[in-house]
């Protein structure tokens, strides 16, 4: 729990430290205030990175503080559905064109509805995934005239 | 006037008059789910109109809009979770109306005092919005800029306890929107040689990853442990002894809830909580709010719905979007290649209008469907949320798609998920990110615009009369959490001082 208290603010300071030094390396440019494009974005980091340092002082002096919400991220399977969904996004962004949309989304919606909704339910979650995707590939393809892969 | 009756005729076209239906309908599905918020319904719904005639797609956008809200108070009322914070003190009676059995009788009267709150202030829109219009015209890029300023730190400021984490999540925002190509001098910033950034990040794909994305997998956190409520609906209309009670919290409540919403960053929350609290002040049995008291649900009901009106004149006149979900109306409006501002009720009015009148049309449809469709509510509300949220996973990956047609924006997609999720559990305010990343290019231009319009000199900040007083309610906005704090914590002594006497 420690560490997600404390990591949120290091990766804000990282983020903002990140974009104050790629400010740096902006190019001049050649119309106009050559450091125009610039200013913006190295106040604005800055202003993060301040206040970054003070929420990583704040979350240091709570820092034995309970929270329920992180809590609930390490219990039970939520880490598992959360990484098996981020997982099953990429193969999805993988398949997606050359599988089309139908296949791709009967795998993708079908993968996710057997892991999030159990292997018991088997038969409403082959009923949702391929009526739903069809619903979904008529609507947009046919009705709203979008074109899909 | 003629420009009104024009946009009445459009609505009335038949094919428009199915699209507030089909938009009520859908937003208030969407808005029902537990969890999920009017921001996240136009959020994920927004490709449904892609390839319409842009008057058609507003229409159905703000009834999506309309819709979600009704249906935040479904959810708040049946099960106690409100899907955005305007939806909250729908809880604090809906909830026990339920409980006792009550819950058609207490959905009924929150249809109809929505409809009321909404229909009113639609009045107060038509008579306030040209002027307000006109007096925009007014302003120049640095009166923009400040004016942008003040949006965005009167909501971070209204989120009271967080102002840290708000401030960072809109530094966070503007840093994101200066990603791609600089429009005024065409350098590349931050773009990492990556072409798929010189164009910038698509805001709509950061609004549906931390809206829906995010807010599935915050609701992966208790999914497991939400034990299934029967409630029984009961009546599905009201006595006429509620109707007694309710009438004139929810005529009070509708103008109180209109001016809020027209205020940069108050919004839904405030408005219905302002309406709730000073009803239960007004009341003669103040001790039966909490414990299922009609106009209890009755007046935030007519408020917040109000509000969402007077939302829409900042949007539509300056836009300026007022609150989270208005920002997600504004990104949806730019997508449909409508820019709002000043100039739009002079070269658009025909969508102005249309769009207005489709919220008296949207009302009337959402009253209907709210009412005669009970059954039906109560029963989707049903569906496991096991089966809804990888749906809205599947609908959230389609609607990028259709943004781009580009699937490396999944990626980002997945990404904005995560950071949505770790800012709900971190409590990070959202809507200032989000608000940050939509205005976020207008704002640096009209600062840089002033700039250069003055050779440099910041002397053109404090130029006008204009500029002056948003400079003071920007000041004034940052101090309002620490007056409130005092104001709080001298009402606690009094009540310890009363205690202890």
């Amino acid at each position: 729990m420690k560490a997600v208290k404390i990591g949120m603010p290091l990766l804000m300071i990282i983020i903002a430290g990140v974009f104050l030094i790629s400010s740096f390396a902006i190019p001049k440019a050649n119309l106009g205030n050559p450091n125009g494009p610039l200013y913006f974005p190295i106040g604005l980091s800055i202003f993060m990175l301040v206040l970054s340092i003070i929420y990583l002082f704040n979350e240091l002096k709570t820092l034995h503080e309970h929270n329920g919400k992180i809590q609930g991220l390490f219990e039970g399977r939520t880490l598992k559905l959360i990484a098996v969904t981020i997982a099953l996004g990429v193969i999805y962004a993988f398949i997606f064109e050359p599988f089309g949309f139908l296949v791709s989304t009967i795998i993708f919606l079908g993968c996710l509805l057997f892991y999030v909704n159990g292997w018991k339910k088997w038969k409403a979650n082959i009923i949702v995934t391929v009526s739903f995707s069809f619903i979904t590939w008529y609507g947009f393809s046919e009705l709203l005239g979008v074109s899909l892969p | 006037m003629d420009a009104f009756l024009q946009g009445f005729q459009i609505v009335l076209q038949p094919m428009n008059i199915f699209w507030v239906v089909i938009g009520g309908f859908l937003g208030t599905i969407v808005g029902m789910l537990p969890g999920l918020g009017p921001a996240t319904a136009v959020a994920v719904l927004i490709p449904i109109t892609f390839g319409m005639d842009p008057t058609s797609a507003i229409i159905l956008m703000a009834a999506i809009y309309y819709g979600a809200m009704y249906g935040g108070s479904r959810s708040s009322i049946l099960l106690n979770t409100p899907g955005d914070g305007s939806a909250i003190a729908a809880t604090f009676d809906g909830y026990p109306m339920a409980q006792k059995g009550q819950a058609g009788e207490a959905m009924a009267i929150s249809a109809v005092a929505s409809f009321i709150g909404g229909v009113l202030a639609v009045f107060g829109f038509i008579f306030l919005a040209k002027p307000l219009a006109n007096f925009a015209l007014k302003f120049g890029p640095s009166e923009y800029f400040l004016l942008m300023l003040l949006t965005l730190s009167a909501i971070v400021s209204l989120s009271i306890g967080k102002m840290v984490k708000g401030f960072i999540a809109m530094a966070l925002g503007l840093l994101i929107s200066t990603i791609g190509i600089d429009p005024q001098t065409g350098v590349h910033r931050f773009t990492m040689d990556i072409p798929h950034l010189s164009e910038g990040i698509e805001f709509l794909i950061v609004i549906i990853g931390v809206y829906a994305v995010g807010e599935v997998f915050y609701n992966f956190l208790t999914i497991d442990k939400v034990k299934k409520e029967k409630k029984k609906v009961g009546r599905i209309w009201f006595t006429k002894e509620q109707w007694k009670r309710s009438k004139w919290p929810i005529l009070r409540s509708a103008p109180l809830g209109f001016i809020v919403g027209v205020l940069p960053g108050a919004g839904g929350s405030i408005a219905s909580m302002m309406s709730y609290s000073s009803e239960k002040q007004l009341s003669k049995k103040p001790e039966e709010f909490g414990e299922g008291a009609v106009e209890g649900l009755a007046a935030p009901e007519s408020s917040n719905n109000a509000a969402s009106v007077g939302a829409m004149i900042p949007l539509l006149t300056m836009g300026i979007p007022g609150s989270g979900t208005t920002a997600v109306m504004l990104g949806a409006l730019i997508m449909l290649g409508v820019r709002p501002g000043p100039l739009l009720f002079e070269n658009d009015p025909g969508i102005v209008w249309a769009l207005i009148n489709s919220m008296f049309i949207g009302n009337i449809a959402l009253v209907i469907i709210n009412v005669l469709l009970v059954g039906l509510l109560v029963k989707i509300l049903d569906t496991p949320a096991k089966v809804l949220y990888p749906l809205i996973i599947m609908l959230a990956f389609i609607g990028t798609y259709t943004l781009s047609y580009s699937t490396a924006d999944y990626f980002l997609l997945l990404l904005f998920g995560v950071i949505g999720l770790f800012m709900k559990i971190m409590d990070f305010p959202i809507a200032p990110l989000v608000l940050a990343i939509i205005v976020g290019g207008d704002m640096e231009q009209n600062f840089r615009m002033a700039l250069t319009s003055s050779n440099g000199s910041f002397s053109i900040f404090f130029s006008s009369g204009i500029s002056i007083t948003l400079i003071v309610l920007t000041v004034l906005s940052l101090f309002y959490p620490i007056v409130i704090n005092k104001f709080k914590k001298k009402s606690r002594n009094n009540d310890k001082e009363a205690i202890s006497a």
